[in-house]
């Protein structure tokens, strides 16, 4: 009876399988379209559609079938608002050691700057971005999580990081 | 191309910031060194699973629950019986081999078996034999008159109601009646089994059984038997034998009237192409006469009348 293919249906499996990745699957739908509520919405609603076809999924393949549901459903979603990160409180800057007001104001803008620069990355790019940073995913881990290939998601965080240094260099000067 | 592939190593953190600012030392790394360290800083909402999971159980699902229809023993013993018989039906409908052929009243016809042994089946007669295993066994049932031209090979086998026939390639003829059993052999040799004893034909004899008693045949000349050229030929056959031949031959019902000894024996022989002459060759020799009636004939001794 307990064939890795019903073993979602049971509901102890399920729920093991929900509190392993409500996490990590509310950040990649957070930096998807950075709201709170939206990305919990997003994240329950591709829960049940798993729940709902349990019997129909292969267990190994339930975690790359919730990330790509989620991914689905964002794009399903008629307005896509600009994504706006914000900064921990109380984040430590680069310097720790130097309290230089200047340096603080200096470290201040930049990271509005970052701020600003990362709304303006394609979506693909940022999840890729924020998954690497925040997260601190390897590019092979990311693959296998979007279920694309490794070179799709370099191709992506290079893009990033080309935007990053051309705006965050000319906003320099 | 390789700076933008180092870059990419290092933040995959398989290059450390040392490594990278040696690697290029007039390169300025500081902006994406800020960007890498304070990227990490964003707030990400953190979920309280539990909760999140206990809200999660109070949506309603639609799930399509997987219906369980028990096995209906009987439906499937119905479904089972039905498959059985036609599987069965099938077998004998497409692999029996059996292959028969059948002649009716004024009626002969010819067929090669599948050893091109040559069959010449005479009127009211029917054979059949085993299409599959022909090349194993040579076996033939025959009901009726038939010759037989064989092909030298295996033992080739006929069996009737009233005895067996056994040869290795030869030509025969088997003639069996009611009440009426004849082999006779025009070439090699051919081995008669009737009633347990079994007896071996040279060319030219023949061996004859009227009403289960074994008769004695003279021995015969001719190449094939005279039914092949549309006549029959008797030799002190019993005139009821004769009358059965000639109702098999004309579709005619012949009755014969109470003076008349059927047992008397007849030699002699009638055609297939003319019921009158094929009459008047039987009865003349016997000194009788007859009457038509359609499809009724009536034989009678004409001396007592």
């Amino acid at each position: 009876m307990a064939s890795p293919k019903s073993k979602l249906c049971e509901e102890a499996h399920f729920n093991a399988f929900y509190l392993e990745h409500i996490q990590a699957v509310n950040n990649f739908a957070y930096y998807k379209c950075g709201d709170k509520a939206t990305s919990l919405d997003l994240v329950q609603d591709a829960f049940s559609k798993i729940w709902e076809n349990c019997s129909k999924i292969d267990f190994s393949k339930a975690k790359t079938y919730l990330f790509t549901t989620v991914n689905n459903l964002f794009l399903n979603m008629v307005r896509h608002q600009k994504v706006v990160l914000t900064y921990a409180k109380a984040s430590p800057y680069l310097d720790k050691t130097n309290q230089n007001p200047e340096y603080l104001l200096e470290e201040e803008e930049f990271k509005k700057k970052l701020q600003a620069v990362i709304s303006d990355l394609s979506e693909e790019q940022r999840e890729v971005f924020l998954l690497n940073r925040i997260e601190d995913k390897k590019y092979r881990e990311i693959a296998d999580m979007l279920d694309i290939s490794q070179k799709t998601v370099e191709k992506r965080m290079s893009g990033a990081l080309k935007i990053l240094r051309e705006k965050l260099d000319n906003q320099n000067i | 191309m390789n700076k933008d592939n180092d870059i990419l190593k290092w933040f995959n953190g398989e290059i450390s910031t040392e490594e990278i600012k040696t690697m290029y030392p007039n390169e300025d790394f500081s902006q994406l060194e800020k960007a890498s360290f304070y990227s990490k800083q964003f707030e990400v909402p953190r979920i309280d699973a539990q909760k999140a999971l206990a809200d999660f159980k109070t949506r309603s699902f639609k799930k399509d629950e997987p219906k369980v229809i028990p096995l209906n023993y009987k439906t499937f013993l119905r479904v089972a019986a039905v498959l059985v018989v036609m599987l069965t039906s099938s077998y004998f409908l497409f692999f029996n081999a059996t292959k028969s052929y059948s002649t009716d009243i004024a009626e002969t016809t010819t067929f090669i078996l599948p050893d091109d042994s040559e069959v010449i089946l005479n009127a009211k007669s029917q054979l059949s034999f085993n299409k599959k295993d022909w090349k194993q066994d040579r076996t033939l049932t025959l009901d009726g008159e038939a010759f037989f031209k064989v092909t030298k090979g295996e033992k080739f086998t006929v069996n009737t109601d009233a005895g067996s026939i056994q040869v290795l390639g030869t030509q025969f003829n088997v003639k069996e009646r009611d009440n009426y059993f004849e082999v006779k052999c025009y070439e090699g040799s051919v081995r008669v089994s009737y009633n347990g004893t079994a007896s071996v034909l040279k060319p030219g004899k023949s061996i004859r059984v009227v009403n289960g008693e074994v008769s004695s045949v003279e021995d015969f000349t001719a190449q094939n038997p005279a039914w092949l050229n549309k006549e029959s030929s008797f030799t002190n056959v019993p005139l009821w034998q004769v009358i059965d031949e000639l109702q098999l031959q004309y579709d005619i019902k012949i009755t014969v009237a109470k003076d008349v000894n059927t047992s008397e024996l007849f030699s002699g022989s009638f055609t297939h192409n003319n019921k009158n002459v094929a009459l008047q060759a039987v009865t003349i020799p016997l000194k009788l006469s007859y009457k038509i009636n359609g499809n009724n004939v009536e034989f009678y001794n004409y001396e007592a009348n």
